[in-house]
């Protein structure tokens, strides 16, 4: 489903994110990146949904390389992943219900499908009977159900989050994954960069371990190290 | 396509009401510089009607007693003639459909005395070019003579008349064009200017529409619609404007003295509608522009 083929980023002569990283994600899997801040794990994810280009090497995604791909192509690969933040980047003046339907609005899709799918969604991440409520009215694992049902409403086939649980508290952190891993659970590819041992601990996935740009560790069923 | 178009007024009508005072402020720019456009237009019309009896090179006019048949008039013509090749390039006869038209030009803003022009009475014309107008005394020349034919109204050079209004016609024109130039450019900027705080106060909602794929077109065109009624907004108050300014020129110049020489300088034959038109068009023109460069500039906010 993703695959890197010697990529290497540089932000500036001297500031390499990327160094020659080369790996593969199998559709329907779920990856943890791990690594210090710096070590590049937040710049993998701008690659792949096509922030960031490489100055070298190949991005593969869903069988395509999205390197050169033109700009007007660009949203038609976005809404093939979503997106989860650390910061959540919910719409302050919207509700539950209209950040979500938002991320469909958006490309088009008709209200017929956004009245079906955004309450099935909304039902999913848990969060039922707090459609109108607006960001603030929401705890932050709340706030990040909302981010994670908007990333999903479109079935996407792969989910990248960075740092999903970085702001918040370990009981809810735990909530979010297990919703992570459900939606891994309907075959969506999951990629995720973390800092939380106690998470890749408890899930034992595939761990990535990126160390200044360069992959050190490539694990099944890993640990944080 | 119903859920888009409902999308991109939504959010346009949103927009303009988080920035009311900018989007003001856009709309009386975009207004002073299109009204300052279309009273150009106007004004050069009103040139135009003044000098309309002068045009295609016309230097000298004959005008022939109301009640001149065309006997009479043959001797006007063996005179002309006479000078065709010599001094005159070409002449023309305006009959009395052709003189009340000129009448109704030139007296467009005088209504009373045009009402005393008729079919009986109005003189006709000779318009006539000469083969070097530069050659000034010999125009004086022939007018001297033509004024002792029989039938004769009057003869009027262009001399007298032209050269005034024509330099008038320059200063005001090159005036008026140069600030509506720069009032133009103004407004288009205050528009991008307003467009880029637009923009940039929904910078969270355009990451995230971006990144869930909406293309760079659906983004853009809520802005685009922003500038562009801002534009077709300052359209339609400067045209009211310059009807009213118009209106009320018209009026003044009714009051002027017949002889002033500025009863021509009015535009009464709905020519001042088409300029509405275009000043309305001119600023969906301006918006469009400043919005769009605004929002293809900045879509990477």
């Amino acid at each position: 489903m993703i695959r890197l083929e010697n990529v290497t980023k540089r932000y500036s002569t001297d500031v390499v994110a990327l160094d020659g990283v080369s790996f593969d994600v199998p559709k329907g899997e779920f990856v943890f990146l791990v690594g210090p801040s710096g070590s590049g794990k937040s710049t993998l994810l701008r690659l792949i949904n096509r922030q960031e280009r490489p100055e070298e090497g190949s991005v593969f995604v869903a069988g395509r390389d999205i390197v050169d791909m033109s700009s007007n192509q660009i949203p038609q690969l976005r809404r093939n992943i979503g997106n989860v933040f650390q910061d959540y980047k919910l719409l302050l003046n919207k509700t539950v219900f209209e950040n979500v339907a938002f991320a469909l609005e958006v490309i088009g899709k008709p209200q017929h499908v956004i009245s079906q799918q955004v309450p099935a969604v909304i039902d999913l991440v848990g969060l039922s009977g707090k459609e109108d409520r607006f960001p603030h009215q929401l705890s932050g694992g709340e706030q990040q159900r909302v981010s994670i049902a908007r990333a999903f409403v479109n079935r996407p086939l792969i989910l990248v989050a960075d740092e999903p649980t970085g702001n918040l508290d370990p009981g809810t952190g735990e909530g979010i994954m297990r919703l992570l891993d459900r939606i891994n659970g309907t075959g969506t590819t999951v990629v995720m960069a973390t800092h939380d041992r106690r998470i890749v601990d408890a899930m034992r996935r595939r761990v990535v371990q990126l160390d200044r740009g360069v992959i050190v560790r490539d694990q099944e069923r890993g640990v944080y190290q | 396509m119903i859920s888009r178009l409902r999308y991109m007024f939504r959010e346009t009508g949103e927009s303009i009401r988080r920035n009311p005072t900018l989007s003001v402020a856009s709309v009386i720019t975009a207004a002073v510089s299109l009204l300052i456009f279309g009273l150009t237009l106007i004004i050069q019309h009103g040139f135009d009607n003044l000098l309309s009896q002068w045009e295609g090179g016309v230097e000298m006019i004959v005008y022939v007693n109301s009640g001149a048949g065309e006997e009479q008039r043959l001797v006007i013509e063996d005179a002309l003639g006479q000078q065709q090749g010599v001094t005159i390039e070409a002449w023309s006869y305006c009959d009395v459909a052709c003189s009340l038209a000129d009448a109704d030009r030139l007296f467009a803003g005088d209504p009373v005395t045009r009402a005393q022009l008729t079919e009986l009475n109005i003189p006709t014309q000779y318009k006539v070019v000469p083969l070097d107008a530069t050659q000034v005394e010999i125009l004086r020349g022939l007018r001297d003579r033509y004024l002792e034919l029989p039938n004769v109204y009057s003869v009027q050079l262009a001399e007298e008349q032209l050269d005034l209004i024509s330099k008038l016609q320059g200063f005001v024109s090159t005036y008026t064009t140069g600030l509506w130039i720069a009032l133009m450019i103004a407004a288009s900027l205050l528009i991008w200017n307003t467009i880029r705080t637009a923009m940039f106060a929904r910078r969270r909602e355009i990451e995230v529409m971006k990144l869930v794929g909406a293309t760079d077109w659906f983004i853009r065109l809520p802005f685009m619609l922003e500038g562009l009624l801002q534009g077709v907004a300052g359209g339609a108050v400067a045209s009211v404007a310059m009807w009213f300014i118009n209106g009320r020129w018209t009026a003044g110049v009714e009051t002027f003295p017949a002889n002033s020489g500025m009863t021509a300088l009015v535009v009464v034959d709905g020519y001042e509608w088409r300029v509405g038109l275009i000043v309305v068009l001119f600023g969906a023109l301006i918006g469009t522009i400043g919005s769009g460069t605004a929002a293809s500039k900045f879509l990477d906010v």
